[in-house]
């Protein structure tokens, strides 16, 4: 599709209620969310003519969204997908407008992540997911049957090479918990951590404790991507895509078989190089946040530490408002609410936009941001956006 | 065996078309490992072609039952995230180095073994972990214990 660079944008961000039990089915929850995307825009529902989603059998469809908006599009798309999914249909969504078969693409994550199917498991049927995961008989029946166990397994071994310690976990938690003390919307607003309690925490799965996991939510988030010419009929400040890596596997289909990669140290070179920027021009983050550890270990991977120091960054307060790079400043899935990556976007298009601007929520004068998908080890995704 | 049967709450592997080589070995407590004709690689977990080189030629090959490593990486779950792992806290759950076959690395819980002495470089031995039914399943165990 050739250089995108500036010609697509996100216009319009919007979420439904956070709560642990919403009551209320994925696709009313996702009705809200793409409400209050439209009015962020200032776009009706029959602007739309796209609409996408992904999701892990939780969730409603595109089409009933569609159909319930009173709208009937061109095209909708569903995807089995988790954290980097944002990403890949965002590229889905620039390729169809730039193809002239679409205008305007409303992409959107609705899960009851605490009242329905929770991802950190509970009443799924042990033999399915040794067929449903690839190599599943090599892992569950030794009880390793989530992602805490999954993703431990990397973060041990790389704490071990690297140095990072218990500690250095925590100040990834405490920086997050700090953000989300500015978020009245956060679930641990009112809450905050120090790292003396974090270390006083005991383990559940070691290397993590409770406060390295994210936090299991209901709630639906939406977004809308439309091409820079058209963003300028939205009522909204457009937040530019400068560059996609929409997904890229690990080399190794079965990858608890090597630790030493993940896919995020091959989505880094590639959106950088989309984007046309360094790691030393971004000045906000939002980094897929699943667990405290897939923070550093993406940290290292998108160049903002050098491999053996990301432990020191997060200790030196950087992830904190005035630190090099202000991360998940809305507390992120670690402590404001999981909605398997999107409510990370949400914050980094309101920072960009300076919706903050006169609150010490603001990362001051930030131009271009990072945002961060993972959805496990094996894949990933990542955007540079600027306003 | 019966007895065996009625509390053994975890789950037992699943043998399918492209694993079951694998696990029929694990029954008779040998070790069999998945390689690659193509490029020469050992593919483990193993699968219906190579996940290195793509290559459809793939054959196994008899490691035995002697089979030593060292500890790569582990987890030590103090919560049961799988039904049947109540009464096995705090578990060990290891990635091992295979001494034969460094490339590999095999997950099993670490039995007989203090969760607070386990540490990365551990060597560790294969047992044999027998399961109801004329099933077993490959385990680690420090070689000290």
């Amino acid at each position: 599709m050739g250089k995108i660079t500036d010609r697509y944008a996100i216009v319009g961000v919007g979420e439904s209620e956070r709560s642990k039990n919403s009551g209320k089915s994925p696709l009313h929850m996702a009705l809200d969310a793409a409400r209050a995307a439209l009015n962020d825009a200032g776009l009706q529902a029959t602007d739309i003519d796209g609409f996408m989603s992904y999701n892990e059998n939780d969730s409603c469809t595109s089409h009933q969204l569609a159909t319930y908006l009173g709208v009937r599009p061109k095209y909708v798309k569903d995807i089995m997908g988790g954290g980097s999914s944002t990403e890949m249909l965002i590229s889905d969504a620039v390729a169809l407008i730039e193809a002239g078969e679409l205008n305007s693409v409303l992409i959107f994550r609705s899960m009851n992540g605490r009242s329905g199917v929770r991802m950190g498991g509970g009443g799924w049927d042990v033999n399915m997911l040794q067929t449903a995961i690839d190599g599943g008989s090599f892992i569950i029946p030794y009880g390793a049957g989530g992602p805490a166990q999954w993703f431990g397994m990397f973060a041990t071994r790389h704490m071990h090479e690297t140095g990072i310690t218990q500690e250095h976990l925590g100040h990834v938690c405490t920086s997050f918990y700090e953000h989300a003390q500015r978020n009245p919307k956060a679930f641990f607003h009112g809450k905050p951590l120090t790292i003396e309690e974090y270390k006083a925490t005991p383990y559940l799965s070691y290397p993590f404790n409770k406060h390295d996991f994210c936090l299991e939510s209901d709630e639906a988030n939406a977004i809308i991507v439309t091409s820079a010419e058209r963003a300028k009929d939205c009522k909204s400040r457009p937040v530019y895509i400068m560059g996609l890596s929409s997904r890229q596997c690990h080399p190794h289909t079965h990858y608890w078989s090597d630790l030493s990669q993940v896919a995020s140290d091959y989505v880094a070179p590639e959106v950088y190089k989309s984007a046309g920027v360094k790691p030393e021009d971004i000045q906000v983050a939002s980094i897929y946040d699943c667990y405290s550890w897939v923070v550093l270990r993406q940290l290292e991977a998108f160049g903002f530490a050098p491999r053996g120091e990301v432990g020191n960054f997060v200790a030196e307060g950087n992830l904190r408002m005035g630190g090099k790079l202000p991360t998940n400043t809305a507390g992120g899935m670690l402590s404001e609410g999981y909605t398997h990556g999107m409510n990370n976007v949400l914050e980094i298009v309101r920072q960009l936009r300076h919706e903050y601007r006169e609150s010490d929520r603001q990362v001051k004068d930030c131009e271009v941001g990072i945002c961060t998908g993972w959805a496990g080890p094996d894949i990933a995704g990542a955007m540079i956006l600027r306003n | 065996m019966k007895e065996t049967t009625m509390t053994y709450l975890k789950p037992i592997p699943v043998k399918t078309p492209d694993n079951s080589p694998y696990w029929d070995a694990a029954d008779r407590h040998e070790l069999v490992l998945q390689k690659c004709e193509s490029c020469k690689e050992y593919l483990h977990p193993p699968g219906p072609s190579c996940a290195k080189c793509g290559s459809p030629a793939v054959s196994w090959e008899e490691i035995g039952n002697d089979i030593q490593g060292t500890i790569y990486s582990y987890v030590i779950s103090h919560r049961p995230f799988l039904p049947g792992f109540q009464d096995d806290l705090p578990l060990i759950i290891a990635q091992v180095e295979l001494d034969k076959v460094p490339e590999v690395k095999i997950m099993a819980n670490v039995l007989d073994c203090d969760y607070e002495k386990i540490q990365i470089g551990m060597p560790v031995k294969m047992i044999w972990q027998d399961l109801p039914e004329g099933r077993s399943l490959p385990q680690w165990k420090p070689i000290d214990a």
